[in-house]
């Protein structure tokens, strides 16, 4: 596709597009993936529900400055930086460009997009409301701001307060950090800064978008297409980094083109991604995405494929033309979280004692959730381990003084009223209201009365930002150390407020919550290798307290990807999403 | 009559002002707006939201500010430019987007009612004229299907046995090479194959209810004695049926026009989720979900305006049509 560019004189040949030491696909780690030299051309259709955004894209898209092969933390790697280094004291990070890197319209990529983005950004006051949180120290809220040193064209430095030895990882793959917010095309963005732009073509832009002030134009065109704005024309001719640039845009289908100055090659030195373009369709209804997955209208599937139609999914493999592998999830998926700080008196009293939450974690039946929801692709969890212990929860529980029961057999709680425990979810997953169901049946047996209730889900997030929930499911990061996801929003919703913001919101927690907090903030601020033991002991702490109930862990998803297309994964110890982020080395077998 | 179409237009004002106030108060009922949507979207995926970026789009989209004054401008935009505001969720004018998709349903919509009505009154006329025999029996009950059946499930239905049977997806207007092509006539023709899946689904559950209609009023009129005069001094049956019962019969339809425009505009909703089709009714479940009030609001403002001209024009047409009606309003008048 590219090689006609090249013969009309409109690009130049691959040698000038790419940087000087191209950086060499390392996506997935070796024990996981090997990957084959390629062939150029062909397409990839994805589907999304959402309007705008498509995760499968984004997570194909996505690169960081460094890299963490499989997204497993093991290893830590450069990627759009050639090489970085960090002080004795974890508080200077240097990092320094490849030479000859190119922004998808051929713009040198140079400190000065670095120094654009932190000067004339993340330091003006109108654009930047408030800084960053991980770009502070630790990713403290009361953090000093990194403070950014640019040394020669390509060479620069980001200093920190205090030590920050989790910052690579960080900016490796928390919150799946793209490279935007520190590193801008700043020769196309200086159109739409105030300080650099002529007023009368600033003027003209904005008519052109019908906005009134320069912060609303500048907020529309300084948008990454990866936070969930790629139905976005303003977004159409912003430089990128990413393997495929925005191309069109229309209600039904979202393009993509490959970036012919993308910066990763494979083994053999061949410019990277090998797939032409990539096409997002938005189909409306769930189930006619799962009908044109298995109909084979889709090339490359990880977000929306359920385990729950697995059965579908393999027995129409040979007539969909796809392959399905099954891939470890990133998150443990069907967490229970009881707001430990729910504003009530009786709740928490019951609530805050720990051996009614051992109480109820030995009422679960571990085997039939693994069994009904999971099909046996699951195991037991074991940072929040228990066995099925009935008798076991039923004395705990009246130790508790929990011993009196009403006429149904449900516990009285010590206001002497049945102690009811409201479920409330946003049904995020199909398979959070089949759990609640079981956990309904498996702790009646212990006299607990559980109650479910879906709500819609912004009333859902506004609940739980407010604490109003007194007991939900969803998900944390916990096989993920590095993200410090321990599900703190929800279980101890008024703590974690006092804790980010520096005891001015919230409530003050109790000691023992305070030690963990403290404990999560280390992971990030230590370098790696410490970092994993400061989560085995947040480990150790959640197990000792069960904040939350993990019930299983090392869940599998299913992934379907078109028969022909190659370098997809086939172990079954990856991370789903971690074959989604090598889609630069995917290619069709002839 | 001018009086009476005069009088009429006039009631529509306040009826329209009242409307628009409705319905941005019960877009605004629902927790949280389009930003607090955005962020859940990015939270559920696992992506950073930026403060700064949530603030700067609160400001850009003046979603900070009290809710009659949001009223006001989204109001006096429309009134004074023809500006219908901004969509959020494409960073577009409202009227381009709707304007887009318009024109797509307004041909599906048509092409589903003109099916409807050649399906329908013939059968309608002849499930009467043939009361209770074989032919009546199994129509009527084909047409029960369509009104006891929801059309997302037939829809949904079909799509599963055309896929279990051929492997093939029947969804979209379009072929996915098309999609983002300009018009042409391979295009057309394109879409001409896929568009007559949703005429079918939409326009069976229009027809079994209209063929009832059809059929009971036929039924009445041909009990009249002046059909039985007529016959007795031998007016052919085909002259006799076609000159008067079935002019008659047909005013149901006439005075239903008035709910048919809009559900031209708006489309089959459902159905067309299902099948994915680029039409206005899943463009105005999406933005009510996704909070995006500007283009939520002004698909249903404009369907609620055309709700109020498909009454007025088929209150005049009936008065003209129909005698009883019109020398009713005069006498009315006097």
């Amino acid at each position: 596709m590219l090689a006609d560019l090249v013969k009309a004189g409109k690009l130049p040949p691959v040698d000038q597009r790419l940087p000087v030491t191209p950086k060499i696909a390392n996506e997935m780690p070796a024990s996981q993936l090997k990957p084959e030299i390629g062939q150029y051309g062909g397409f990839i259709r994805t589907l999304t529900p959402s309007v705008g955004q498509d995760t499968d894209v984004f997570v194909l898209c996505n690169e960081p400055l460094i890299n963490t092969p499989g997204i497993l933390g093991e290893e830590v790697t450069p990627n759009i930086c050639e090489a970085y280094e960090v002080s004795p004291d974890q508080k200077t990070f240097t990092f320094k460009l490849r030479k000859g890197l190119k922004w998808s319209d051929g713009a040198s990529v140079t400190t000065e997009d670095v120094r654009y983005a932190f000067e004339d950004v993340l330091q003006n006051p109108e654009l930047t409301k408030a800084f960053p949180l991980w770009l502070r120290t630790a990713s403290k809220f009361d953090g000093q701001p990194a403070k950014a040193t640019i040394i020669d064209d390509v060479t620069f430095k980001l200093d920190f307060a205090e030590p920050y030895g989790g910052f690579l990882l960080v900016l490796a793959v928390q919150s799946w950090r793209n490279y935007a917010e520190f590193l801008k095309p700043s020769a196309y963005l200086k159109k739409f800064h105030k300080k650099y732009a002529k007023p009368e073509e600033l003027d003209a832009a904005m008519k052109a978008e019908n906005v009134t002030e320069w912060v609303g134009l500048y907020t529309l065109k300084d948008r990454s297409f990866l936070g969930g704005g790629f139905a976005n024309k303003q977004l159409l001719g912003m430089p990128t980094l990413h393997p495929w640039v925005i191309k069109t845009v229309t209600p039904q289908l979202t393009t993509f083109e490959r970036n012919p100055y993308y910066f990763k090659v494979d083994a053999a030195g061949n410019q990277l991604p090998y797939i032409d373009t990539i096409q997002s369709f938005y189909v409306a209804d769930v189930e006619v995405i799962d009908l044109k997955n298995m109909a084979g209208e889709c090339d490359f599937a990880r977000s929306n494929p359920k385990l729950i139609k697995l059965p579908l999914y393999k027995e129409n493999e040979a007539k969909g033309g796809y392959k399905m592998r099954l891939g470890r999830l990133h998150a443990t998926v069907i967490d229970v979280f009881l707001n430990l700080t729910y504003k009530d008196e009786t709740w928490r009293k019951v609530v805050q004692d720990k051996r009614f939450r051992q109480a109820l974690n030995m009422a679960i039946d571990r085997a039939e959730i693994i069994d009904t929801i999971w099909y046996g692709y699951a195991k037991p969890s074991t940072i929040i381990p228990g066995k099925l212990d009935i008798a076991g929860a039923n004395k705990l529980l009246d130790e508790m003084g929990l011993d009196k029961k009403d006429a149904d057999g449900f516990r009285l709680g010590p206001d002497g009223k049945t102690f009811v425990v409201p479920f409330e979810t946003g049904a995020q997953r199909a398979d959070q209201i089949p759990t609640l169901e079981l956990l309904v049946a498996f702790w009646k047996k212990i006299g607990i009365k559980t109650t479910v209730k879906k709500i819609d889900g912004s009333l859902w997030s506004q609940r739980i930002a407010a604490g109003e929930h007194q007991a939900t499911i969803f998900w944390s990061h916990t096989p993920l150390w590095y993200m410090g996801d321990l599900g703190q929003p929800y279980w101890a919703t008024l703590w974690q407020q006092w804790w980010t913001s520096g005891g001015k919101q919230g409530e003050e927690p109790p000691a023992d919550v305070k030690a963990f907090f403290t404990k999560i903030s280390q992971i990030s601020a230590v370098p790696p290798e410490q970092g994993r033991k400061a989560y085995d002991e947040v480990r150790k702490m959640m197990n000792d307290n069960i904040y939350y109930l993990v019930p299983v862990e090392n869940m599998m998803q299913p992934m379907l990807a078109n028969v022909k297309l190659a370098n997809v994964s086939d172990s079954e110890d990856v991370f789903a999403i971690g074959s989604n982020f090598s889609g630069e080395q995917f290619f069709y077998k002839k | 009559m001018a009086g009476y179409i005069g009088r009429r237009v006039l009631q529509i004002i306040p009826l329209l002002f009242a409307l628009s106030i409705i319905i941005f108060i019960v877009i605004q009922l629902p927790p949280g707006d389009y930003l607090t949507m955005y962020m859940q979207q990015l939270r559920n995926v696992g992506a950073a939201v930026s403060e700064s970026e949530i603030a700067n789009l609160t400001q850009l989209y003046a979603l900070d500010r009290p809710i009659y004054e949001q009223y006001y401008r989204w109001i006096t935009n429309i009134l004074l430019r023809g500006d219908f505001g901004m969509s959020f969720q494409w960073n577009r004018p409202v009227a381009e987007l709707v304007g887009e998709r318009l024109l797509l349903t307004m041909t599906i919509s048509i092409a589903t009612l003109l099916f409807t009505w050649i399906v329908s009154l013939p059968i309608g006329i002849y499930s009467a004229t043939h009361q209770y025999s074989l032919g009546d029996y199994a129509l009527t009950f084909i047409g029960f299907i369509g009104i006891s059946l929801p059309g997302f499930l037939i829809a949904l239905v079909i799509m599963y046995s055309v896929f279990a049977v051929t492997g093939t997806a029947i969804t979209g207007l379009f072929s996915p090479q098309f999609i983002a092509a300009p018009w042409s006539w391979a295009k057309i023709e394109d879409a001409l194959k896929h568009v007559w899946l949703p005429m079918v689904i939409v326009g069976l559950s229009g027809t079994a209810s209209l063929i009832r209609t059809m059929r009971a009023m036929m039924l009445d009129e041909l009990q009249q004695q002046y059909v039985t005069t007529a016959r007795a001094r031998g007016v052919k049956e085909r002259k006799l049926l076609f000159k008067y019962p079935v002019r008659l019969a047909l005013n149901p339809m006439i005075s239903t026009i008035g709910w048919l425009l809009p559900t031209i505009v708006s489309g089959e909703a459902l159905v067309s989720i299902v099948l994915n089709m680029p039409t206005t009714g899943p463009m105005l479940l999406q933005s009510l979900l996704a909070q995006d009030m500007y283009l939520a609001g002004s698909i249903l403002l404009i369907t609620s305006t055309l709700t109020v001209i498909g009454t007025l024009l088929s209150d005049i047409l009936l008065a003209w049509l129909d005698p009883r009606i019109r020398f009713g309003a005069v006498a009315e008048e006097a």
